[in-house]
């Protein structure tokens, strides 16, 4: 009897993997297609630097230190604004903290995640690379 | 196999070669035509398998490399022969390098005596179906050397449990054959064939009357591979990769190709065996009705037997990766006690029952 | 090679069944399994250290990795540690989707174990369709919270935004759908004479045992002792849901695996409840409470989640700065591997993946 019940769930099985044959592959060829991503996906940086007046919120709630590299100056009305500013992805965890605490919203995060590189000194975002991350993939859109 | 060496001395004489030439090159010419085969199919079943297995797992299988992924097999083995031939330290260096030899050279000489038509078998004499046995039994002492020589525990552990499995499933794999025998009262596989050939289409083949000894051989001829849910040898999640652990390169590849080239022919053992080899399941061979020349005629029946035979034996693969891909793997002392206690007895009770047809019939 | 006719072997840190880097060191008799001893520390990344210097919002984001499979309950742990020291108010919609991602956290995690455990045994179709219906549910939570494994999703009072009925209406489109899944699951290995030989009666846990060296979570309902901190989880909503903690009495590998799939059906229960509710009410979610300068009142607590693998706790004690004094976490899979030498003792080496397996540890969750 209980030979009998192990021979049916044999069988079952077989017959429940078999049924998969029919279904369509649910493989996703990355390099050719890509998986859709919505508003909300922290990918790569991109910064808004009109909008930055250097107060460092990014820095102080980044958890992971050394990341988020600030010099400001002052301009001429008296205003601080960020003359330098990288975001080293190396150390980066893409936790999206510095886009959700920046009071003034100028930082933001984009769908690129393809950052794969040759050279470690290229994941360092300087602030020109920021800001064209900004205008191609925040603002065109 | 007569008439085809017949046809190749008209061809001799025509160039004006004496007798003892044809005598001694004709043997030459269906071994290369066995290996060259032999290679070319292993190509293919490797796909097969990956494309089987990933339908079976709703993915796409491998389609970089050519259209569908059809010579992405061809582009391993490029790879596999470039890489370098690593000899680990502390190896037993020759036993090393005989291993894979030992795994591979049995597999050329058993794909001989599968018939593959009426007139291609070509290691033919009246007990070849005992030389399968004896010689499909030769792997496994490569796999153990492979084991031996590897200097490492994986491998050694893989190796000793490979040979406990080989003797534990080679028992009822030769009772099985024995109902065939009994069946067929003949020990050449191309009689055996003939055997089961009947009026109506497929009925006389021994699947009907064997068929509990159809089910037990092909879990031996599972086992005997060593193929999921038997591959204790090569259980990963505990072994790493088992006997071939520590090859890489040419000689891995030896022992895949071992692997491979000796599951097509058991898979086309079995369709000897029991589903009628070369024999035409509609009962007819297209041929034969179409084609008014003779000697065209007779050709095409041999092409058209090749066919069936291959077909048999793909729907089998196509079998044994099914249950590849649903079944969990045994553990060793199951799988031994399997072996005596289920599969022994059952293949002891099929003989009786062959015997009783036979009797009766 | 040989000590006392006993094999050594080394399994790990690199090995294909210790998933991530776990290491044990084995003693075989043959292929009897005579002693084993873990060795733990190869993914140890100073988790609690590491909350010493830094402030509550910067140590929040980094709580995700203490157990990659079940961000959410590692991020819950804490977050509601410092919601009790700081006295901050949880809105009940963000309770209700806190308790919704908890259980399509354990959901996901809970079908990755399965799928690893069938492919430890040797069944590989299993795992392509569980990793199949895991991207669905992270296809969601990266819809969600913008990433698939490191949520950081919650904050201290509530969680980052609220839920779209957009995104409920999937999550409700999957509830569907997933039982049916289950079952072809279920089909294909629960009455599998395989799998039912070699998991029945090996590696019994007994309850004796099981209390011995506090193992939590499903490894401890499987020896059949109903302790389910959902039940007494105040803070959760999980009183007003309407679910049963799956228990199993032998405490066999078996019956874990048997719980676990249980527990997948109860997940799916609790899911699709969740989703009604927050579909037919509205609320607040953002935490009024200003996370960058977040300063936690001197004193000390410890939360407790029943997190896949177990009981998560973690231990938070303030002296009122900005940064946590000492964070503390214990996980689950600690105690498993602690378990494991006992439970292997004298089975056999297949064995010890059955075993091992269906205790559900994670390598990183162990070290933190």
């Amino acid at each position: 009897m209980k030979n009998l019940k192990y021979l049916i769930s044999l069988i079952i099985g077989h017959l429940t993997v078999f049924k998969h044959i029919f279904k369509k592959p649910v493989t996703l060829e990355y390099p050719e297609k890509k998986i859709e991503l919505n508003d909300k996906f922290r990918g790569e940086h991109a910064f808004d630097v009109e909008k930055c007046t250097a107060c460092g919120t990014c820095q102080r709630v980044c958890p992971s230190f050394g990341t988020i590299e600030i010099e400001k100056e002052k301009d001429e009305n008296g205003k601080f604004y960020p003359k330098n500013y990288s975001i080293d992805l190396n150390k980066c965890i893409f936790c999206g903290n510095c886009v959700q605490y920046c009071p003034f919203g100028a930082i933001k995060m984009t769908q690129n995640y393809e950052l794969a590189d040759e050279k470690k000194s290229t994941l360092k975002l300087e602030i020109n690379t920021l800001k064209r991350n900004y205008f191609d993939n925040i603002i065109d859109k | 196999m007569d008439y085809l060496y017949f046809l190749y001395l008209e061809l001799l004489h025509k160039w004006n070669l004496p007798d003892y030439i044809a005598m001694v090159t004709f043997p030459i010419i269906p071994f290369c035509f066995v290996a060259a085969a032999l290679i070319v199919v292993v190509i293919f079943l490797v796909l097969a398998e990956r494309k089987i297995l990933a339908f079976f797992t709703q993915r796409k299988g491998p389609n970089r490399v050519g259209p569908w992924g059809l010579f992405q097999t061809i582009a391993d083995a490029i790879k596999l022969l470039c890489k370098e031939n690593i000899t680990p330290e502390g190896t037993d260096k020759f036993l090393f390098t005989l291993a894979p030899l030992l795994a591979f050279i049995p597999v050329l000489v058993v794909w001989g005596i599968i018939p593959f038509c009426n007139e291609f078998d070509i290691i033919s004499f009246s007990i070849n179906s005992l030389l399968f046995v004896v010689i499909a039994a030769i792997p496994i002492l490569g796999i153990l050397l492979a084991g031996y020589a590897s200097n490492n525990k994986y491998s050694l552990i893989g190796s000793v449990r490979s040979v406990a499995q080989a003797i534990s499933y080679e028992l009822p794999l030769i009772f099985v054959l024995l109902s065939i025998v009994v069946l067929a009262s003949s020990m050449n596989l191309k009689q055996i064939v003939l055997a089961q050939s009947s009026i109506y289409p497929f009925c006389g083949y021994f699947v009907f009357p064997a068929f509990l000894g159809f089910v037990v051989f092909f879990a031996c001829g599972i086992a005997e591979l060593n193929r999921c849910p038997f591959d204790l040898p090569e259980a990963e999640s505990e072994l790493v990769s088992g006997y071939n652990t520590e090859y890489s390169g040419m000689k891995f590849a030896f022992f895949f190709l071992a692997e491979y080239a000796m599951m097509f022919i058991m898979c086309a053992f079995i369709a000897t065996l029991f589903l009628g080899g070369f024999l035409s399941p509609l009962g007819f061979y297209v041929g034969e009705k179409l084609i008014p020349n003779e000697f065209l005629a007779n050709l095409s029946v041999y092409f058209e037997q090749a066919f069936w035979v291959f077909v048999k034996t793909f729907f089998l693969i196509f079998c044994m990766i099914w249950v590849r891909a649903t079944l969990p793997r045994l553990k060793s002392h199951q799988l031994t006690a399997f072996a005596w206690k289920v599969l022994l007895p059952l293949s002891l009770l099929n003989l009786l029952i062959v015997c009783l047809i036979k009797a009766v019939l | 090679m040989q000590t006392n006719n006993k094999l050594k072997i080394n399994i790990g840190p690199q090995h294909p069944s210790t998933h991530g880097v776990l290491r044990f060191v084995l003693e075989l008799d043959g292929e009897i399994i005579k002693s084993c001893e873990p060795v733990i520390g190869y993914l140890h990344r100073g988790m609690e250290k590491m909350a010493e210097s830094r402030t509550y919002l910067q140590y929040l984001p980094t709580v995700d990795r203490v157990d990659y499979l079940g961000g959410f309950f590692n991020s819950y742990a804490f977050c509601n540690a410092v919601e009790n020291l700081a006295q901050i108010e949880v809105s009940k919609r963000s309770r209700y989707i806190r308790v919704l991602t908890l259980e399509m956290n354990r959901l996901s995690s809970h079908l990755l174990w399965l799928g690893s455990y069938l492919l430890d045994m040797g069944a590989t179709s299993p795992l392509f369709y569980t990793l199949r219906d895991r991207e669905v549910l992270l296809s969601l939570f990266e819809e969600l919270t913008g990433q698939r494994l490191m949520y950081n999703y919650y904050t201290f009072g509530g969680v980052r935004h609220d839920v779209w009925a957009d995104w409920l209406k999937k999550v409700a489109d999957f509830v569907e759908i997933m039982p049916r899944k289950i079952q072809d699951y279920e089909d294909i290995i629960t009455n599998n004479p395989i799998f039912a030989t070699r998991t029945k009666d090996i590696g019994i846990l007994s309850k004796h045992k099981a209390l011995q060296y506090s193992i939590t979570g499903p490894n401890l309902r499987a020896s059949g002792i109903d302790l389910d901190s959902r039940k007494d989880a105040n803070n959760l909503i999980y009183d007003e849901l309407d679910f049963e903690t799956k228990i199993a009495h032998s405490g066999d590998s078996f019956d874990r695996y048997m719980v676990r799939i249980e527990e997948m059906r109860e997940c799916l229960k609790i899911i699709s409840q969740c989703v009604n509710w927050l579909m037919g009410n509205e609320g607040d979610v953002i935490s009024p409470v200003k996370q960058p300068t977040l300063k936690v009142p001197e004193g000390e607590f410890i939360s407790n989640v029943e997190a896949p693998r177990g009981i998560c706790s973690c231990y938070v004690k303030s002296d009122g700065s900005g940064k946590p004094y000492r964070v503390k976490w214990r996980t689950g899979s600690y105690y498993a591997v602690q378990l494991l030498p006992k439970l292997l003792e004298g089975t056999f080496y297949p064995d010890m993946m059955a075993i091992f397996g269906s205790l559900d540890v994670i390598a990183p969750e162990v070290d933190r």
